[in-house]
């Protein structure tokens, strides 16, 4: 190992409008090593990747590459980005997908330069050469990204989630080509939520949290559990809300047999639900958890059995919240009018005539109700905080008065405080005798919002935790990551 | 946008802080984008109606004149309504105008060739037209091809079924085909759906026209239809995952537009008399710039009745002055394509607040 520093990052700043992405965030990646970076969702690990990468450029702070400041120059060339889902050009075949800006002439040669095709050969997909990319399985997609990044010689790789989408045998070679990587002398840098994986295969993590590194862990530190205890960290004990526990007498709202998934991602879930009840999701990408969230939403082709049984006021079966709010929100509407789209009799009259007046007080009813901060409820939506957004989304779900109310990751990109609102008007609704399920990434949400985890891995549904039973949010995100570990691995 | 949201709030406070004057104020300024793109557009007619008649010293006022505008302004008018809940919805129909044609030549072969009593014949042809609506529609929401592409092709395929049935001949209604005789009542029934008596001339179709306006505006506007119908337009996949009925207003919205072109077609025949292969092919790109200047958006999810129609009526102001000015059939075109584009332009401009992020 040497001791060359391959990335430096000093004091970076970087905001977007009111949004405070990254505070001053100070990271040190050697050149040789794999460095890990973990973080809950919004912390800023996707608006670093973007600032090393040249998307987005810093408000303050200094990026070395090597040592040198970062220029456009060193951004494109120097600083290779595996994402994902490759962005590459699916069209093309490999060998042009590796040529393609890189031409010496003007003029479409035939055949590959020797370079190239030992570069192939190297990353065993030289056979594939000629082949259309879009065609072929990711693994591949992203080989042919390390290839494009090796053929310009970057010294820099950053690796944000890459294997969510591969099995187990193609991210296991993944993981192979970034210590040979880094065993040439390169800066790796690996971006996951996957605790179990960044502790293998880096030589140090550090860990993101608001807009800042929280800390670095390395050599006998560098255990799953210590890194899911300092990605709660600074969860105040008294933030937690009181919650009175789910009696056993209450009606049963949702009742799950033998839940599986067309597709496979999940299987044999047996659950019921009670009046009252918050149930978070938890796992990984890939783990099942998201798509068995959807299901239970009323998405996607099942087997097995989903009742679902209207209690107290209860008017539809489920209502869903997707993550996004690209997925949730209609950009030509105005808050008021997002926050009655799903309504029907409710704003109707004879003949199917919307009942305007009426609807606009519903309108204005929830927005007061869920202390949503708009100029009007005639604003157009766009014209409110990501926080207000996710509100108005939330208050549209809650006003068809579903017995399950589904969402989706529900304080993705939501400030602290709007956050807190949000968990209590779930708390409330769920009060209201109707029953939440939540898929949640962040193991504080799960805390303070709800009564029961179920940990999601291989597409199994893990018993589950009683958050009560956890006297802090350290000790059930330890919990949490032993499950997953357990669920992770073969039976 | 975002600054003025935020200054106007009273820190933590609930909605609507503003005295109420400003919120109604604000809401006027909502409320003033129809308003001010229909009020723009009903200027700009009667600027161009006045231009055109100090040029061609008052002919364009004559009332002759006007009814003549009021009838020529109808078929676009109804074409163009049906395309309105198609673009709104997010969705392209580029089969209506050869539907047009199918529909006056399905009713002119059944009722003149086949002795069909024409009551029976029209609701064929409507019938013809709500198979293509659904045609249109299944290939577009459930198997989910484009709709660009889905009625491109099915508008060939029509073009083709009115060449087919009616063997590319042109019919007349006065003199039906040799060895054919058409009832005198029927005809005086069928005629008089474009040409019956209404008070001081008026004429038929601009009576259609304005009950349909009344009925699609409401429809759009006040109704819960039209509500959904913009957000499905507006965001198709949010409108899936809040479980608004996508498919089901895909489908209504392109039979809307099928009944439409149905309509326009027998009101014309009606009026003409006569039903050729290629009818309706020439309004394709006019209505698609009616409703264009009519402020719908193409991307879905926007769009005014009452826009559409003024849209369609500064189309025919211009398109009758010109023909006053004798400027011939080239002016005409490119001034229809000058506008569209100026059309869409101001838009752009009109609407870039809401068009950032």
């Amino acid at each position: 190992m040497s001791d060359e520093v391959g990335v430096e990052l000093r004091a970076v700043r970087k905001t977007y409008g009111d949004t405070v992405a990254l505070q001053s965030l100070d990271i040190t990646a050697r050149a040789g090593e794999i460095t890990g970076i973990a973080g809950p969702n919004g912390a800023g690990k996707s608006t670093m990747i973007k600032l090393l990468a040249g998307e987005e450029r810093a408000d303050g702070g200094e990026i070395l590459v090597g040592g040198e400041p970062w220029s456009p120059l060193i951004g494109a060339r120097g600083v290779a980005v595996v994402h994902q889902e490759p962005e590459l050009f699916p069209n093309l075949t490999v060998a042009e997908n590796l040529a393609i800006g890189r031409e010496r002439s003007r003029w479409l040669r035939r055949g590959m330069s020797e370079q190239d095709r030992r570069l192939l050969d190297d990353l065993a997909i030289l056979p594939l050469a000629d082949r259309q990319l879009g065609g072929l399985p990711l693994a591949v997609q992203q080989r042919t990204e390390i290839a494009r990044a090796l053929a310009q010689d970057a010294r820099v790789f950053l690796f944000d989630e890459p294997n969510s989408a591969l099995t187990e045998e193609e991210s296991d070679d993944l993981f192979r080509r970034m210590h040979e990587l880094a065993d040439a002398g390169r800066t790796v840098l690996l971006v996951s939520h996957r605790l179990t994986e960044l502790c293998e295969h880096t030589d140090r993590v550090s860990v993101l949290l608001d807009g800042r590194c929280s800390g670095t862990v390395s050599g006998a530190d560098l255990v799953p559990e210590t890194i899911a205890r300092m990605l709660v960290a600074g969860f105040l004990e008294s933030d937690r809300a009181v919650r009175s526990p789910v009696s056993g007498e209450e009606p049963t709202v949702l009742r799950l047999e033998g839940l599986g998934d067309g597709a496979g991602a999940f299987a044999g879930v047996d659950l019921e639900v009670r009046a009252g009840a918050i149930v978070a999701f938890a796992g990984v990408e890939g783990s099942g958890a998201r798509e068995l969230v959807r299901a239970i939403a009323g998405f996607g082709r099942t087997s097995g059995s989903l009742e679902v049984h209207r209690s107290g006021d209860a008017r539809r079966d489920q209502a869903f919240v997707p993550a996004s709010r690209a997925d949730s929100l209609f950009t030509n509407m105005s808050v008021g009018q997002n926050s009655v789209i799903r309504l029907d009799r409710e704003i109707t009259g004879p003949g199917l005539a919307l009942r305007r007046r009426r609807s606009r007080e519903i309108a204005r009813s929830l927005s007061k109700r869920f202390m949503v901060k708009a100029e009007s409820i005639d604003a157009p939506i766009r014209s409110l905080s990501g926080g207000n957004q996710q509100k108005v989304a939330i208050a549209a779900a809650i006003a068809a008065q579903p017995a399950v109310l589904v969402l989706e990751e529900p304080t993705r990109g939501v400030d602290i405080g709007a956050k807190r609102e949000i968990y209590e008007l779930l708390r409330d609704y769920a009060g209201e005798g109707h029953a939440v399920v939540l898929y949640s990434t962040e193991i504080p949400e799960v805390f303070e919002a709800a009564h029961a985890l179920h940990v999601v891995g291989g597409g199994r549904m893990a018993p589950p935790l009683l958050v009560a039973d956890y006297p802090d949010v350290e000790s059930l995100a330890a919990a949490a990551t032993e499950l997953e570990r357990y669920a992770a691995s073969p039976a | 946008m975002t600054q003025t949201a935020d200054t106007n709030v009273v820190a933590g406070g609930p909605v609507d802080p503003l005295p109420p004057t400003a919120a109604a104020l604000r809401r006027l300024r909502m409320a003033g984008t129809t308003f001010l793109r229909v009020g723009g557009l009903a200027l700009a007619v009667v600027i161009i109606a006045g231009v055109f008649s100090i040029h061609t010293d008052g002919q364009m006022l004559a009332s002759d004149n006007l009814l003549g505008i009021a009838r020529s302004v109808s078929t676009i008018a109804i074409l163009s309504f049906g395309l309105l809940f198609v673009i709104v919805a997010g969705e392209i129909d580029l089969s209506f105008a050869n539907l047009y044609g199918l529909c006056t030549n399905v009713i002119a072969v059944l009722w003149l060739l086949h002795g069909v009593p024409v009551y029976v014949a029209i609701l064929a042809a409507f019938a013809v037209a709500t198979v293509v609506g659904s045609f249109n529609a299944f290939f577009t929401a459930v198997v989910g091809v484009p709709s660009f592409i889905a009625t491109l092709g099915s508008s060939t395929l029509i073009f083709g079924f009115t060449l087919l049935i009616g063997d590319t001949q042109t019919f007349s209604a006065q003199f039906p085909p040799a060895g054919h005789a058409v009832s005198t009542s029927q005809l005086e029934v069928f005629t008089n759906l474009s040409r019956f008596n209404l008070p001081f001339d008026f004429p038929m179709q601009g009576l259609w026209t304005i009950v349909l306006l009344i009925g699609f505006g409401f429809l759009l506007g006040r109704s819960l239809f039209g509500f959904r119908l913009k957000a499905i337009g507006g965001n198709r996949e949010a409108a899936r995952l809040a479980r608004l009925p996508v498919r089901r207003y895909v489908f209504v919205a392109f039979i809307i537009s099928a009944w439409m072109a149905c309509l326009a077609g027998l009101l014309d025949f009606a009026y003409v008399g006569s039903a050729s292969p290629n009818d309706g092919q020439t309004y394709l790109f006019p209505v698609f710039a009616a409703v264009i200047i009519g402020g719908a958006s193409l991307s879905g999810g926007r769009g005014t009745v009452i826009g559409t129609f003024t849209g369609a009526l500064l189309l025919a102001v211009l398109n009758n002055g010109f023909a006053l000015e004798a400027a011939g059939p080239f002016a005409q075109q490119m001034l229809l394509g000058v506008v569209t584009i100026a059309a869409v332009v101001l838009d752009r401009f009109t609407n870039r607040e809401g068009a950032r992020r």
